[in-house]
């Protein structure tokens, strides 16, 4: 199962370094440095097992590809402009994956800080209210820039209403998910599968050398 | 009950009652008006300022004043007409209602941290309090404009005009939720020991020593 998704994250990758390679070959060049971005931001989650011993789960690793892949994608076959929704799909799926990092980040805190306990229905709640946070942080992000540099991030009203509509699903389906999830793993084997304290003394060894 | 009868535990006390009186009658004023979301943030106001006295059976158990003041405040100038009048009037004055919106709900973030703390197993330590303030304020915003937008769609209602003015609404959920996360952090280390004894909230958020086994 994990050398499966593996695979398919690897396919992925190739579809975007071919997104890179192909439109540095033929000058166009709109979407060549976010496929080389997100190409790199895909390597990250190896590269911290590599050489943090951090192990994000493979379904997550999964979903940050195909995120990063829907994206550059969506660019370069022109499905942002041609396809109607396709810009909702990736922003519920880069929301989604907020969501389930911060699920990761509020559960670590549970068990790893001592003066912090927090149950799993309080969880669910944070998830949804900090997914939401997060997609309007965002929002008021695309409007600053525009306002700033003229740019055109934000469409309409009702296209901000419907992104932040998917924002609010998704926090709800990670919190459904992640209550789930961690009624039927131990949360304790949950978070000691990411191997955060190897990290740390990996982190702390970095430092000290 | 102990200090049941000290005047200072009933001057609070009734200044108190005096800003929730408010809060009241506009919980009313809007729930007769059939506004489904001021509805809906009067009566989880009203919930949170009732809950202490309820589970403690004493009417002295009130929140501060302060708080309870910031909590009916946007209320207050949403179904005003003073207030509508000055909107047209003054520039600045739509600024100044989202920002009282916005403190309100930082309260109700406060709040919720707090009563989370005195009546279910939830701990958080300071930061991640403050931090949950924060956020509590800016995604309560994001919902209550997706609310909003879906009542003019559904309803036929005319809350929002434009994408800018529901940006400006998150700009100023943003800023007052900052501001008041750590001027909460702040109010709970200021506040004299005597006043906290006054009104019966000893520890805010962090049981003193408190440690997971």
């Amino acid at each position: 199962m994990e050398a499966r998704l593996k695979l398919i994250s690897r396919a992925m990758q190739a579809g975007m370094a071919a997104v890179a390679l192909a439109g540095a070959v033929t000058g166009n060049l709109t979407w060549v440095p976010v496929a080389v971005i997100s190409l790199v931001v895909s390597e990250i989650p190896p590269l911290l097992r590599r050489d943090l011993r951090l192990v994000l789960p493979v379904e997550l690793n999964l979903w940050i590809v195909l995120a990063l892949f829907l994206h550059v994608l969506g660019g370069f076959s022109g499905f942002y402009d041609n396809l109607p929704g396709w810009d909702h799909l990736t922003h519920a799926m880069s929301s989604s994956l907020i969501a389930a990092l911060g699920f990761v980040t509020v559960v670590a805190l549970d068990k790893y800080v001592g003066s912090i306990y927090l149950p799993g229905s309080f969880i669910a709640f944070f998830i949804v209210m900090f997914t939401m946070a997060m997609g309007v942080s965002w929002e008021v992000m695309e409007y600053v820039v525009d306002e700033v540099t003229g740019s055109n991030m934000q469409y309409s009203l009702s296209d901000t209403m419907v992104d932040l509509l998917f924002d609010a699903f998704a926090g709800f389906i990670v919190a459904a998910y992640g209550a789930y999830y961690l009624r039927h793993t131990s949360p304790d084997h949950f978070v000691e599968s990411l191997q955060l304290v190897e990290a740390k003394a990996k982190i702390e060894a970095a430092i000290r050398r | 009950m102990r200090y049941a009868r000290a005047p200072r535990r009933v001057f609070e006390a009734e200044a108190s009652w005096v800003a929730c009186t408010v809060l009241f009658f506009c919980t009313v004023y809007v729930i007769l008006d059939t506004d489904v979301l001021w509805s809906a943030f009067g009566i989880a106001a009203l919930s949170l300022y009732i809950l202490p006295i309820v589970s403690k059976r004493d009417p002295f158990q009130a929140l501060p004043w302060e708080m309870t003041l910031l909590l009916s405040s946007p209320i207050v100038l949403h179904i005003s007409e003073g207030s509508r009048a000055l909107s047209g009037a003054v520039g600045w004055w739509d600024d100044f209602t989202s920002l009282s919106f916005a403190l309100s709900f930082a309260t109700i973030g406060f709040l919720l941290t707090m009563e989370l703390h005195m009546y279910t197993d939830v701990r958080m330590n300071r930061s991640f309090s403050v931090f949950f303030v924060i956020m509590f304020t800016i995604a309560i915003s994001g919902f209550w404009q997706v609310g909003e937008y879906l009542s003019d769609v559904l309803a036929g209602t005319d809350n929002i005009s434009s994408n800018s003015q529901v940006m400006n609404q998150f700009l100023w959920a943003a800023v007052g939720g900052l501001v008041m996360g750590f001027v909460y952090g702040a109010y709970i280390k200021a506040m004299p020991r005597s006043r906290r004894e006054v009104l019966g909230l000893i520890h805010f958020w962090e049981v003193p020593g408190w440690k997971r086994d």
